[in-house]
C-alpha cells in the first residue's frame, strides 16, 4: 500500500516537476543562480547562517550544495572533531539513512567477531553497492562485498561527502546506492597538531599531523596509531568477541605550485591493521587451540597534475595505484606448526585524464578517459586474475534561467563483460534562491566481484565447495577425474559456460530544499532504486561420493528499495546548531512478491505447526532493513568561553534478522514479528574546552544508554568513556 | 471483555460441534478412523539411515533394512523410500504443495520411486529440496507448504509433513545426530481419503 503510494507519488512528482521546469524555462528570463565562492575554509563558526558547503563528489568539479541537483550531505571536519570519534564507522553510522550492515555469513557467527568487518547500508542497499572513495579514488579490497572501514583512519579529514543515488555515470562500477568520498585536508599553512585518545577497553589513539607551507610547495605528514585490547562478551566461548588489534596509518602529501595556473599533487598512503586470532579446531574430533594474526595492508600512491592554461579550459592528468593485501597465518598453539594460511592481494592501477571546459563553474563540460588495470591473486583462487576496463565519461552542466541541468554518462568496456553505458540526468530548479526542487534519474551497475567469478574454496570442515561461476566447469571436471562425481547428464548440465552479467540499477531521487530566514533548512528527498540481475549464491543438486555439496553464483533476484528522507537543520545563533532527520525505507524482493501473489509461499507457525499461505501484507521485505530510522545532532561551541558540547543520537527502528533466536517458519522470508530485532538508540555526548593557547581537552561517552545485543550485534560494546587531549601549534 | 465473551461463545460452539460429531461417528462404527500422529526420529548425520514404519508408528531396527517393514528412512536431511535402489519394497511418494490439514484425498497416480542412488523419489537437494538450509548456522528447516503423500508396500495411503529438525547437543566439530519431528495421517482402511 505505502510502497505503491510512494511510487505513484514519485512518478507524478517527476512529471509535475519537469512540467513546471518547462513552463519556467519558457517564462523566465533573468538568471538567479548563486555565484560560486570556493574558499574551502570551514567557516561554520563565523556565521549564523546554515552552511552551503562546497563539494566535489557530485560533479567531479567544485560546486555548492545548493547548486547541485542531487541529494548530497557533508560531514565537516569540525563536527567530526567535536564528536571525538576515532573510527570512520562511528562517524558514518550516526548519519541519516546510513546503517551498519554486515555480510549475513559473518553475522551468523553469533557471539564471534565478523570476519568481514562492518560496512554501510545506504538507501537500503548492501555495503557492496556503495563506492568508498578517498580523495575521489576508489578504496579496493572487499571481503564478501564489504570494505572494512577500519582501514581508513579518522584524522586529517577535511570533510566527508555522502552522495546518494547511482553515481556510476561518474565513478563506474559499485556506485549503485551512492558514494562516500573522504576528502583529506590540504596543507595550507605551517602547523602541527597531535591528538592523544584514550577510551574503554584500553583503546589508545595517537595521531599527529604536520603541515609545512613553503613558497611553491606545501607538505603534509599524517600518522596515526590506534590499538585496543578488544573485549569478550562470552567467557565460555574460546577466544575474545573482539580480539586485540593495532592499526597504523601514514599519509604523506605534497602539493607543488608551478605557477598560478598549474600544480602537482602527490600523495602516499599506508595503512596496516593487525588483528589477533584465537579459536578452536576439531581435527579427528580432538579439540585443538590455534592462534595467529590477520594482517590487512593498504598501500596507495596518487599523482595528479592540474593545469589551467586558459580561462575556459583546465585539465587534470593523474595516476592512482593501490594494493590491498590480507594475510592470515594460523598456528597450532601446542607445537607452533602452521595450521592455515589465507592470502589475498589485489592491485589497481588507474591512469585518468580529464578536461574541464567552460568559465562558469555551473556550466562546465567535462570529458574524462581512463583505464583500470586490476589484478587479484588469492590462496582461494586458482591462479591470478585480471579485470581490466577502459572507460570514457562526459558531463555537461547548464544554467538556463533558474534551472541547473546536468547530463552525464559513462561508457565502460570491461574485458569480461559487454560494454556498459550509464547515463544520468539531474535537474534543479530554483523558484526562489531559498526554494529549490531537485530531481535526478540515473543508472548504475556493478560488475560481479572476483569471488563470484573465481573463488574455488573447498570447505572440508563442513563438506562443501564454493565455486565462482567461471571456475565451476574446472572444479566439476576435476571431481569427475578423481572419480568423485559420475560423468553424467546431470553433472554436465552445469559444465556449460556459466556467465555472470553485471548487476544493474535505475535510481530516482526527487527532493526539495527550503531555507527559512537563512538559518533553517528543510530538506526532503524521495528515492527509489530498482536492481536487476542481483547475484546470489545457489546450491547445485549434486553431491560427490564423499558427500560434498556445491555452491556457486548466478544472476537471479530483482529487488527494489524506496523511501523518503526528511531533515531540518537549524542554527539558533553562531554557537548553536541542531539537526534532526528521519528516513522511511521499504526494501523488497520482487520475485518474492510475485510468488506470494501466486500463492506459492507458505509459512508454518513453529509453536502450533499450523501452515498457511503467506499474504502480501505479511511480507516485510529484505532482512536487516529498518523501516524507520532517525538521527539528531546538537552542536554547541562558544568561542568566547572556548568550550562546547555535542550530542549525537541515532535511532534505528526494528529490523528483520534471519534465524533470530532460532526462529524459522519454513520459508526464508521476513514475514513474522518474531523475526525482528527490537529498535534501539545510540546516544553519544561529548564536551570540549580549550586549555590555554595550545591545548584542547575533550571528554565524552559513546553509547550513553549502554545498548547491547551481545549475540546478534557483537560489534556494539556498550557504554564507552573517552578522553582526548589535542595539541595544536 | 468483548474478546472474552467471543472466545467463550467460540468454546461453546466447539464443544457443541465436537459432541454432535461424535454422535455421527457412532452411527458409522464400521469405518476405522484414520491414525493421526506426531512423532520424532533420531537420525545420524552420516553413514547410517534411520528407518520408520507408518503402520507400526515406530522406528524399525537397522537389521530389518532389507525388508518391507519400513516405509521411509532419513540420514541428516536425505529421505529415502523403500523401493528401487533403496529397499525391496514398492513405496511411492508424491511431494505435494499446499496445506497439509486441508488435503483430503491422495492422488491416483504420480508416485515417484527411488530408482538409483542419485535419483531419489524425494528431492533432498540443498536449495531445491524439501527443506531450507542455512549455510551459516547449518540448520535445516522443512519448507512450509510442502508435504508428502505416501503409498505404502501394502497400498495404504499416508500424508506426512516434516515439522522441524534439531541437532542433538554435541561436542566437537560436527553434530552426530539430528532429530526430525513430523506428523502424519495414515489411512488404515486402504482408501485414498484422509
Amino acid at each position: 500500500m505505502t510502497s505503491s503510494f510512494l511510487r505513484i507519488s514519485m512518478r507524478i512528482g517527476f512529471i509535475v516537476f519537469f512540467f513546471i521546469i518547462f513552463l519556467q524555462l519558457k517564462a523566465q528570463q533573468s538568471p538567479v543562480a548563486t555565484p560560486m565562492h570556493t574558499t574551502g575554509e570551514d567557516t561554520s563558526f563565523n556565521t549564523n547562517k546554515v552552511l552551503d558547503e562546497v563539494v566535489i563528489t557530485a560533479t567531479r568539479t567544485e560546486n555548492r550544495v545548493s547548486n547541485i541537483p542531487l541529494p548530497i550531505h557533508v560531514i565537516n571536519a569540525g563536527s567530526i572533531q567535536q564528536s571525538g570519534a576515532q573510527r570512520l564507522i562511528d562517524v558514518l553510522q550516526m548519519q541519516t539513512g546510513l546503517m551498519i550492515a554486515s555480510n549475513p555469513l559473518g553475522t551468523a557467527l553469533k557471539g564471534y567477531p565478523n570476519p568481514f568487518g562492518d560496512g554501510i547500508q545506504m538507501q537500503g542497499l548492501d555495503p557492496a553497492y556503495t563506492l568508498i572513495l578517498i580523495d575521489g579514488e576508489p578504496v579496493t579490497g572487499r571481503n564478501a562485498g564489504i570494505i572494512n572501514l577500519d582501514r581508513i583512519a579518522v584524522g586529517n579529514i577535511k570533510q566527508i561527502e555522502i552522495l546518494k543515488g547511482p553515481a556510476t555515470s561518474l565513478y563506474g562500477s559499485d556506485a549503485l546506492a551512492g558514494v562516500i568520498n573522504i576528502i583529506s585536508a590540504d596543507p595550507r599553512k605551517n602547523d602541527f597538531s597531535f591528538q592523544t585518545h584514550y577510551s574503554t577497553n584500553n583503546t589508545l589513539g595517537l595521531s599527529g599531523t604536520a603541515n609545512l607551507k613553503a613558497k611553491k610547495a606545501a607538505y603534509q605528514l599524517f600518522a596515526k596509531r590506534y590499538s585496543s585490547d578488544g573485549y569478550d562478551f562470552d567467557k565460555d566461548l574460546y577466544g575474545q568477541t573482539v580480539d586485540p588489534f593495532t592499526n597504523y596509518s601514514v599519509n604523506g602529501k605534497m602539493i607543488y605550485d608551478f605557477n598560478e595556473r598549474s600544480n602537482l599533487l602527490t600523495s602516499l598512503r599506508y595503512n596496516s591493521s593487525n588483528q589477533k586470532n584465537a579459536y578452536l579446531i576439531y581435527p579427528d574430533d580432538q579439540v585443538v587451540a590455534v592462534g595467529g594474526h590477520t594482517i590487512e595492508e593498504d598501500k596507495s600512491a596518487f599523482i595528479r597534475y592540474k593545469n589551467h592554461p586558459g580561462d575556459a579550459l583546465s585539465y587534470i592528468a593523474q595516476v592512482y595505484a593501490t594494493n590491498y593485501s590480507n594475510n592470515a597465518n594460523v598456528y597450532i598453539e601446542k607445537d607452533g606448526s602452521l595450521f592455515d594460511h589465507i592470502g589475498l592481494s589485489q592491485t589497481l592501477i588507474k591512469p585518468e585524464f580529464q578536461i574541464n571546459l567552460g568559465r562558469d563553474p555551473l556550466s562546465l563540460g567535462i570529458l574524462g578517459v581512463g583505464y583500470n588495470w586490476e589484478k587479484i591473486s588469492s590462496t582461494r583462487y586458482n591462479g591470478d586474475h585480471q579485470l581490466n576496463a577502459f572507460y570514457i565519461l562526459g558531463q555537461k552542466q547548464w544554467v538556463i534561467n533558474s534551472t541547473n541541468i546536468i547530463v552525464g554518462g559513462r561508457y565502460e568496456k570491461n574485458v569480461l563483460y559487454k560494454a556498459q553505458f550509464n547515463p544520468k540526468l539531474s535537474v534543479a530548479h530554483k523558484f526562489t534562491p531559498d526554494f529549490i526542487l531537485k530531481a535526478s534519474i540515473g543508472t548504475g551497475f556493478k560488475t560481479p566481484d572476483f569471488r563470484q567469478q573465481f573463488l574455488s574454496f573447498d570447505n572440508t570442515m563442513v563438506n562443501y565447495f564454493i565455486v565462482g561461476a567461471k571456475e565451476l566447469t574446472n572444479v566439476l571436471q576435476e571431481q569427475i577425474r578423481r572419480g568423485l562425481l559420475d560423468d553424467n547428464e546431470e553433472v554436465r548440465a552445469f559444465m556449460v559456460t556459466n556467465e555472470l552479467i553485471p548487476e544493474k540499477s535505475i535510481g530516482m531521487n526527487l527532493g526539495l530544499d527550503y531555507t527559512l530566514k537563512q538559518n533553517t533548512v528543510f530538506k526532503l528527498n524521495l528515492f527509489r532504486n530498482d536492481i536487476t540481475h542481483l547475484i546470489e549464491s545457489y546450491s547445485l543438486p549434486l553431491v560427490t561420493k564423499n558427500g560434498t555439496g556445491f555452491f556457486s553464483y548466478k544472476n537471479v533476484n530483482k529487488v527494489f528499495t524506496e523511501g523518503a528522507e526528511f531533515s531540518i537543520n537549524h542554527r539558533f545563533n553562531r554557537f548553536f546548531t541542531i539537526n534532526g532527520a528521519y528516513q522511511y525505507l521499504i526494501a523488497k524482493d520482487k520475485e518474492i512478491i510475485n510468488q506470494i501473489k501466486n500463492g506459492e509461499i507458505y509459512k508454518r507457525d513453529p509453536s502450533t505447526n499450523v501452515s498457511s499461505p503467506v499474504r502480501l501484507s505479511d511480507y516485510h521485505g529484505l532482512f536487516n532493513r529498518s523501516k524507520h530510522s532517525g538521527n539528531l545532532s546538537i552542536r554547541y561551541f562558544n568561542d568566547r568561553l572556548k568550550g562546547g558540547a555535542m550530542v549525537l543520537a541515532k535511532y534505528r527502528g526494528r529490523f528483520g534478522y534471519f534465524g533470530l533466536n532460532g526462529f524459522n517458519d519454513g520459508n526464508n522470508i521476513l514475514d513474522d514479528d518474531r523475526e525482528f530485532i527490537k529498535e534501539f538508540t545510540l546516544l553519544n555526548i561529548s564536551v570540549n574546552k580549550n586549555l590555554g593557547k595550545y591545548f584542547d581537552l575533550q571528554a565524552g561517552i559513546e553509547n550513553l544508554l549502554n545498548y547491547t545485543n551481545k549475540v546478534y550485534m557483537p560489534n556494539i560494546f556498550g557504554r564507552v568513556y573517552f578522553i582526548n587531549l589535542n595539541f595544536k601549534l | 471483555m468483548q474478546t472474552l465473551k467471543f472466545s467463550f461463545l467460540g468454546l461453546l460452539a466447539v464443544i457443541l460441534i465436537a459432541t454432535s460429531c461424535s454422535k455421527k461417528g457412532e452411527k458409522q462404527e464400521m469405518v476405522t478412523p484414520v491414525v493421526s500422529k506426531t512423532d520424532s526420529l533420531r537420525a545420524a548425520t552420516r553413514n547410517t539411515f534411520t528407518f520408520y514404519s507408518f503402520k507400526d508408528g515406530r522406528v524399525i531396527e537397522t537389521k530389518d533394512s532389507a525388508s518391507t517393514k519400513w516405509d521411509f528412512a532419513i540420514r541428516l536431511a536425505t529421505i529415502i523410500v523403500n523401493s528401487g535402489s533403496s529397499g525391496p519394497g514398492n513405496v511411492g511418494v508424491i511431494t505435494q504443495k499446499g496445506i497439509f490439514d486441508t488435503f483430503k484425498s491422495a492422488p491416483e497416480s504420480g508416485y515417484a520411486y527411488d530408482t538409483t542412488g542419485s535419483k531419489l523419489a524425494i528431492n533432498s537437494g540443498l536449495t531445491t529440496g524439501w527443506y531450507n538450509y542455512d549455510p551459516a548456522s547449518h540448520n535445516f528447516t522443512p519448507k512450509a507448504g510442502i508435504f508428502f503423500v505416501f503409498k505404502t508396500n501394502d497400498n495404504h495411503y499416508v500424508k506426512v509433513e516434516m515439522l522441524s529438525a534439531r541437532y542433538e547437543d554435541f561436542t566437537g566439530p560436527m553434530p552426530l545426530f539430528i532429530w526430525h519431528k513430523f506428523r502424519y495421517v495414515y489411512q488404515p482402511n486402504g482408501t485414498k481419503e484422509f
